[in-house]
């Protein structure tokens, strides 16, 4: 600790002004305020502050994905074994997985990093620790088998359209992860469409995604379907359990709603908009069962718990839809903006027969009807302000 | 009338709480105005170094209002004038003589007080130099004698961190607040409305002709903007008149006696006090006579003014012209290594979110660590959760950024004040100041509104 400390003061002058390296300031004070809490203290008034920042909350949310990062490693070496009929135990399992998620890793903190830090330089601001949460985000929602290559051009393209070009964490449109995502899936559809799974090192392996079985077939009942498949064991507890191929991040529902608890425990993230999405997905799930015997198409049957525990929606709903930025920012809109995820979500992989997964076009699509949500929520709030003034 | 309910706020637990018990405290020698606390006005002064004066002379006038005069605290000698930029008065000081005589008045009986008129009264007020006892929402700045108040506000309850204890302040004091009352209740046509706590039982709630709500809840439950907008919100255009319990006091004493008499009891507090407590005070004492020998060694931060609204002075600072509290926090702190990623402990972490492991409430040595730098708005809803007002704290801080007068008024800013904003500031997780904000929208109404 104390050779940090002599570490930071030696180097602290050269990047002050006046130094050799007074242009790199941003980039030595991101790592000084990482190693040391800020020494900064209040101005005026509030004299006191509450212990929380920024930097703490992106910490949090970082450290409820850590788990995600462990099981996902394991179950790709799960499910690299089981393609070829055996199994390699725990402890090899998480070995094959790391190998395959740590370039991945290192490739979206390497891109990220280098847009965040040249941002900061060249528009002189601090380096915003918002960067750890996209760039721990992204490899969790990408196949394992994604080329590195894809890995960086999609970082990059996620960091810079979808946060920098607006003025970085806080005034962004999109969450940068998904636009990352929604990148790979339009511009090289074959490695990330939702319809084909990947298991990770295995060459040419192929199979459907759970989605994908019931999109597939028509008038047939999409929980037997399921059921009945033999390449994967596609069963509720299975899937819930997370021992299914997907994107790294997505499979363990568990590990996924003890991390959304932790959130909504550490006040970091807000319930209103998970119960929502939940209420959405589930509301127009039983909808479209209610049309299901009038159709021919078999995702109408598919009942609501399934819906939940199939594909990214519930690691979507922990850690994409509650991001306070992109969201609604009126409790009430809150409400809304969940709801409307839930529900195109469902439309989007009921309905639509090109894409078998739809959340991540759902919350992007409400990424952008937000502030709308929210100014309908304010003309609503000086509505009723002037109605009280009237009495 | 029902108990109003408060939610959402919050108690902050810091060190340093006054004993509830009044001590004499240390002699007082020199005294001190500071004309530019008081907003828009334009002073001009009326005294100059070296002149005498006694208690209640006038010290400077409004030229925008030139009926308008601020009273002396002290009897004594005008030591010191000084200047800011552009020649703004900062301060005046005044050290006080052996024997302190007081500016006399035409006194009154207490029954007489009631009959006087409005005229009467605010000719009294203003001849006596009082008026700037006597302030106004929205702006919270002086108010106008020519306006006609729609009601007049009275908070009998603070639950600021380490504000005085009024219970115990005001105790003793009837006769005095009751003329003062009767006083004020002339200058409305509305009501006189005092807001307690729910369960006191103090003596002020034997005062006749005033409405008593009675109020529940954390901080900033007892701030005057918070209550009015319980019991009937400001609507744009209107106007209502606020003063301190305390002053009222000195308002009742001055119409009884003729003599303005500037004592105030005052809380002296916070984690760099060695003894907290309430002490006699008056309008204006120098905060080193008032903080004689009881702050911790080390660098301390003197407030005029409780932890979150206070303004930062120094030893030879002055107590502000409504201020009865004076904070002392540690400036700055260590720098905790890797601070943000250990789980923290109710030792050297303290928020209103869970971010931190707590088993208990701890009552917290703050300093004034800002624990952070500033960000754009990362809507966690820390500022709502903490803001007891049918306001939308992030809707209105970016119409005021845009400067969007006609979307500040739609939203509310009218009955809003930095004070009540406070706790949204302290709250914050991107550190931005919501109450400053809120001051610079304020300042933009008023300008061009």
């Amino acid at each position: 600790m104390k050779i940090f400390k002599k570490i930071f003061d030696y180097a602290r002058p050269k990047f002050e002004e006046g130094g050799p390296l007074e242009k790199f300031y941003a980039v030595f004070e991101a790592t000084d305020t990482i190693f040391f809490s800020t020494d900064k203290v209040t101005e005026s008034g509030p004299h006191i502050r509450d212990s929380i920042d920024i930097k703490r909350v992106m910490v949090l949310v970082v450290a409820a994905l850590i788990p995600l990062y462990v099981f996902g490693a394991i179950n790709i070496g799960f499910q690299a074994g089981l393609s070829k009929g055996f199994n390699y135990g725990w402890w090899n399992n998480l070995i094959t997985g790391f190998k395959i998620i740590l370039p991945v890793f290192l490739v979206t903190f390497a891109a990220g990093a280098f847009w965040e830090i040249l941002f900061a330089l060249i528009r002189k601001h601090e380096i915003n620790e918002g960067f750890f949460v996209t760039c721990s985000l992204i490899p969790l929602i990408m196949p394992p088998t994604i080329p590195l290559w894809q890995v960086a051009v999609a970082t990059s393209f996620g960091v810079v359209i979808g946060k920098e070009i607006f003025g970085g964490i806080g005034m962004n449109i999109f969450n940068p992860a998904l636009v990352a995502r929604a990148f790979i899936f339009f511009a090289y559809p074959g490695k990330i469409s939702g319809d084909k799974v990947w298991i990770g090192g295995v060459e040419g392996y192929s199979g459907a995604t759970a989605l994908a079985i019931p999109a597939g077939q028509t008038d047939a009942n999409a929980v037997s379907l399921l059921g009945n498949f033999s390449q994967f064991d596609f069963s509720w507890w299975n899937m819930f359990l997370g021992w299914v191929p997907g994107s790294i991040g997505e499979t363990s529902k568990v590990l996924i709603i003890a991390g959304a608890l932790f959130l909504v425990i550490t006040k970091i993230a807000n319930y209103r908009v998970m119960a929502g999405a939940i209420l959405g997905l589930i509301i127009t799930a039983l909808l479209t069962n209610l049309m299901a015997p009038f159709s021919s198409n078999t995702m109408l049957n598919l009942p609501p718990h399934y819906h939940l525990v199939m594909g990214g929606f519930l690691f979507a709903v922990a850690f994409m839809v509650t991001e306070p930025v992109t969201g609604a920012h009126t409790d009430r809109g809150r409400w809304i903006y969940g709801f409307l995820i839930g529900f195109l979500t469902v439309v989007i992989r009921s309905i639509n027969p090109a894409y078998p997964e739809g959340t991540m076009l759902a919350i992007l699509m409400m990424n952008a009807f937000a502030p709308l949500i929210d100014w309908f929520m304010v003309r609503r709030d000086i509505k009723n302000r002037i109605s009280r003034y009237a009495q | 009338m029902a108990t109003i309910k408060i939610k959402k706020g919050h108690n902050i637990q810091i060190t340093g709480r006054p004993e509830n018990e009044i001590t004499a405290g240390p002699p007082l020698t020199v005294f001190g105005l500071n004309p530019h606390e008081f907003r828009s006005i334009k002073p001009k002064l009326l005294v100059k170094i070296g002149d005498r004066v006694k208690i209640g002379s006038p010290l400077f006038f409004d030229k925008l209002q030139p009926s308008i005069k601020w009273p002396s605290p002290a009897g004594g000698t005008i030591k010191q004038i000084q200047f800011g930029p552009r020649r703004i008065i900062e301060k005046i000081v005044i050290t006080r003589a052996d024997e302190e005589s007081t500016l006399k008045f035409e006194s009154f009986k207490p029954l007489e007080i009631s009959s006087l008129g409005r005229e009467k009264i605010l000719e009294i007020i203003i001849n006596g130099n009082l008026w700037p006892l006597i302030r106004q929402r929205p702006f919270n700045k002086l108010a106008n004698p020519l306006d006609k108040p729609r009601d007049i506000f009275i908070s009998g309850w603070n639950t600021a961190p380490l504000a005085v204890n009024l219970d115990l302040a005001l105790r003793g004091k009837l006769v005095q607040f009751q003329a003062g009352i009767d006083a004020l209740r002339q200058l409305t046509e509305g009501k006189v409305h005092l807001s307690i706590e729910e369960n006191t039982v103090s003596e002020i709630l034997n005062v006749k002709g005033v409405e008593i709500n009675r109020f529940k809840g954390p901080h900033p439950a007892g701030n005057v903007g918070i209550q009015i907008h319980h019991i009937n919100p400001l609507r744009p255009r209107e106007i209502i008149w606020v003063i301190e319990a305390q002053q009222i006091t000195t308002l009742g004493q001055f119409l009884l006696s003729g003599e303005f008499d500037p004592a105030l009891i005052a809380a002296v507090g916070g984690p760099g006090v060695i003894n907290p407590t309430h002490i006699k005070a008056r309008i204006g004492a120098c905060l080193g006579d008032l903080l004689n020998n009881n702050i911790k060694s080390g660098s301390q931060r003197i407030i005029s003014g409780d932890v979150l609204t206070g303004l930062t002075s120094s030893l030879t600072g002055h107590l502000g012209f409504y201020d009865s509290t004076v904070s002392v926090l540690p400036e700055g702190g260590m720098r905790e290594f890797l601070g943000m990623v250990w789980p923290g402990s109710s030792q050297n972490r303290y928020s209103l979110t869970n971010a931190f492991l707590k088993f208990k409430n701890i009552i917290y040595s703050f300093n004034t660590l800002a624990n952070g730098t500033e960000r754009a708005i990362v809507p966690i809803n820390a500022w709502e959760n903490v803001l007891p007002m049918d306001i939308m704290p992030n809707a209105l801080y970016r119409a005021i950024l845009a400067k969007d007068i006609e979307e500040m008024e739609q939203l509310g800013i009218y009955e809003c004040d930095p004070e009540d904003f406070a706790l949204c500031t302290f709250a914050c997780p991107s550190k931005i100041d919501v109450g400053g904000a809120v001051q610079t929208g304020l300042n933009l109404m008023e300008k061009e509104g």
